[in-house]
């Protein structure tokens, strides 16, 4: 078997600025997902019923659809419902985060319940309300203790950002497709292109758990 | 000009599901005054304090306090416990925060004072509890009496004029109880108005302007210490305290040494 | 806008065809990476350590790289390196159990690693034999830990099937978006699919949920 990585080197500039695609969609869904699933979490512990009910049909519809159904239904049909022109690339984050907002929103569900009740005591006790009690003593710690949970379902947004290929978005692995489709070097490509998010996912999963490593204290009253 | 205790509650009624308790309780604080519930666990002395600040709603009755009926307004209940500091049995520390910090984010965020006053109040405070050397470490590093002690002075940080005691020092290992028990006996001796839940019988003894005996969900003593150690009217006091193995005489812990 | 449901109707074979794919392919898969999970835990409690060490670079490896890539590794790099060709249903099986086999392995190895010594002990301390020990004690308190974990990879399982439409394998994605090629009923096909897969999987979420509140884990 013959290894040649000189089309890949030749292309270099092509593939870094995919890999800077993977990094932005990655990081923008995570941002959604992050704000949306904070915002779904705290308010299906602490929100009224119907609030809460709603909520659930959100966050169980995400965990029971693929996101590859719920990102092509995005690009290709949301746009004809509602009469309104949506490039890939905000298709795929706003897809991806609503995604993963749901596992996120479980996670800090979670830990805002695992949060001992008389910390919202002590804190009601010094007669803050309850939105500040939760945003400045409840949210902190349980986002401390769900470090774990969260950092690994980082790297889920880096992995599931190679799906947004699907309506090609400029990612790296649609254009690791286009360029093994050129040189027929598939195997140096999608070899290199599964290094990349290796490099990519693994930093942030050991560097999550680190950082609740040197944080975990913090989280436990 | 009439008369007002500080702090009044009015035949207050609570159930958990078919548990009662408490079953009609009235109990008067005055400024100044420290009191103290005793009484055997589940017999409703914790949930009276809760009560007291509106943690806990009450089924039936009053809860006053300077005058004001706690229950009347959602936002009145916050406003009684910015003058009421409150001490857990677990402390509640934030532990997320710095000792500094769980002592200042009271006064910044809800008297919103800013945080050079706020810091300055709160270094004051850790002075007097002995403390000021652990402003800037987290609450897991310190022992459980120390921790104890950071909460009060965190109650204290609001200037509250009146304390709430829920047991603070039953999760307390023994050697430390007596540091916990000093400061709050400094607190007394200073007129701080203080409601006290506790099972340290020499401490109420000795600090204790007024005893209430707690049983089943109802007051069924109320007095002096010397009258209630010494010589209480009820039977179930005399039991419960037999059953501490209290006899009348002094036994010394912790005070004594520590003052 | 007009809509046309019929487009789905008219079709609901094509969707039954596709959805009984799918979950073939969800039941065979775990099938073969639970046995596939086990021993790539074993492995890597091996004392060898060559063998411990390959066997954990291959589970971080394929939890680390996106799915996707690795269907498309065992679809184009086996044949255009190693002359192995693959159907594409094999090669869908082949990269989903490679995938969760070592997602698997990494529940069975915590679940094992969960039980403590005096467990253990305690039971030999009763007069139980090594094997009563394990089968009465140890086990029970394993399965106990994994059978959560192994439920929520169960769905994601489910939904990862999608991704093989990609290699033209014809589960429910593949033929719903092949079916929206075909007719352009875009908006019908695609919210058809997304109800189907939302029947299918609903009551699979609500399982996992019940067996996380069932065997939750209280010490």
């Amino acid at each position: 078997m013959d290894i040649n990585f000189q089309p890949l080197l030749d292309s270099w500039v092509f593939l870094l600025r995919a890999i800077g695609t993977t990094v932005l969609l990655s990081v923008l869904s995570m941002l959604v997902g992050f704000v949306v699933g904070v915002f779904v979490g705290a308010l299906r512990t602490y929100g009224g019923r119907l609030v809460g009910a709603l909520l659930a049909f959100y966050v169980d519809t995400m965990r029971a659809i693929p996101l590859l159904v719920v990102l092509v239904w995005m690009f290709f049909a949301f746009p004809i419902l509602f009469g309104v022109r949506i490039d890939s690339m905000t298709a795929a984050v706003v897809a991806l985060g609503l995604h993963l907002g749901a596992y996120v929103a479980e996670a800090i569900r979670a830990g805002l319940t695992s949060v001992r009740r008389g910390q919202m005591y002590a804190a009601l006790a010094l007669g803050m309300s309850r939105t500040q009690a939760i945003r400045t003593i409840i949210l902190p710690q349980a986002l401390i203790r769900m470090l774990p949970p969260l950092g690994s379902l980082f790297t889920i947004a880096i992995k599931d950002s190679a799906i947004a290929s699907v309506i090609a978005v400029p990612e790296l692995l649609r254009q690791s497709q286009t360029l093994a489709g050129q040189t027929f070097r598939p195997f140096e490509i999608y070899t290199s292109a599964m290094f990349v998010y290796f490099l990519l996912c693994y930093p942030v999963a050991r560097g999550t758990d680190a950082l609740y490593r040197r944080l975990s204290h913090l989280g436990s009253s | 000009m009439t008369h007002t205790p500080i702090l009044a509650a009015r035949d207050v009624r609570k159930r958990y599901g078919a548990v009662v308790a408490l079953d009609g309780v009235s109990l008067d604080v005055e400024r100044g005054e420290v009191v103290c519930l005793i009484g055997p666990s589940g017999s409703g002395k914790s949930t009276l304090l809760r009560c007291l600040n509106a943690l806990e709603t009450v089924d039936s009755g009053t809860v006053a306090f300077e005058g004001r009926d706690i229950r009347a307004k959602a936002d009145d209940a916050r406003l009684v416990r910015r003058r009421m500091g409150m001490v857990f049995q677990n402390f509640e520390l934030f532990p997320h925060l710095s000792v500094l910090r769980n002592l200042t984010i009271g006064p910044t965020t809800v008297l919103r004072l800013d945080m050079a006053e706020a810091e300055q109040r709160a270094r004051a405070l850790l002075l007097r509890v002995g403390l000021i050397d652990k402003a800037m470490v987290h609450p897991s590093a310190l022992s459980g009496g120390q921790q104890q002690r950071v909460a009060i002075a965190r109650a204290l940080a609001m200037e509250p004029a009146l304390m709430l005691f829920d047991e603070p020092t039953s999760a307390l290992d023994p050697e430390t109880i007596g540091e916990v028990l000093a400061v709050m006996k400094g607190l007394a001796d200073d007129g701080m108005t203080m409601v006290v839940v506790t099972h340290e019988m020499d401490f109420a003894r000795r600090v204790a302007d007024r005893v209430v005996v707690f049983d089943h969900g109802r007051i069924i003593e109320v007095g002096p210490p010397a009258q209630i150690f010494e010589a209480p009217h009820a039977a179930r006091t005399r039991d419960f305290l037999s059953h501490l193995g209290w006899h009348g005489e002094s036994i010394d812990i912790g005070i004594k040494e520590k003052t | 806008m007009s809509l046309h449901w019929d487009v789905v109707f008219d079709n609901w074979r094509i969707f039954l065809d596709g959805a009984l794919l799918t979950i073939l392919l969800t039941v065979t898969t775990m099938a073969l990476a639970i046995p596939g999970g086990l021993l790539l835990a074993f492995l890597r409690l091996s004392p060898i350590r060559a063998v411990s060490l390959a066997a954990a670079a291959f589970v971080e490896f394929f939890r680390a790289t996106p799915l996707l890539l690795q269907i498309y590794w065992v679809y184009y790099v086996l044949p255009a390196a190693f002359g192995i060709q693959l159907d594409q249903l094999t090669t869908a099986i082949v990269g989903l159990t490679c995938n969760v086999s070592a997602f698997n392995s990494e529940t069975f190895r915590a679940g094992i690693l969960s039980i403590r010594e005096g467990q253990w002990n305690a039971g030999l301390a009763l007069g139980m034999s090594r094997a009563q020990v394990m089968g009465r004690i140890v086990l029970p308190q394993a399965v106990m830990r994994v059978l959560p974990a192994l439920a929520s990879t169960w769905v994601s399982l489910f939904k990862d099937t999608s991704l093989v439409a990609i290699i033209s394998v014809p589960e429910l994605s593949y033929v719903s978006l092949k079916l929206r090629a075909e007719t352009y009923r875009i908006l019908e096909v695609l919210t058809a699919v997304a109800v189907i897969y939302w029947l299918l999987g609903y009551p699979q979420a609500k399982l996992v949920d019940w067996i996380h509140r069932r065997w939750k884990v209280v010490e």
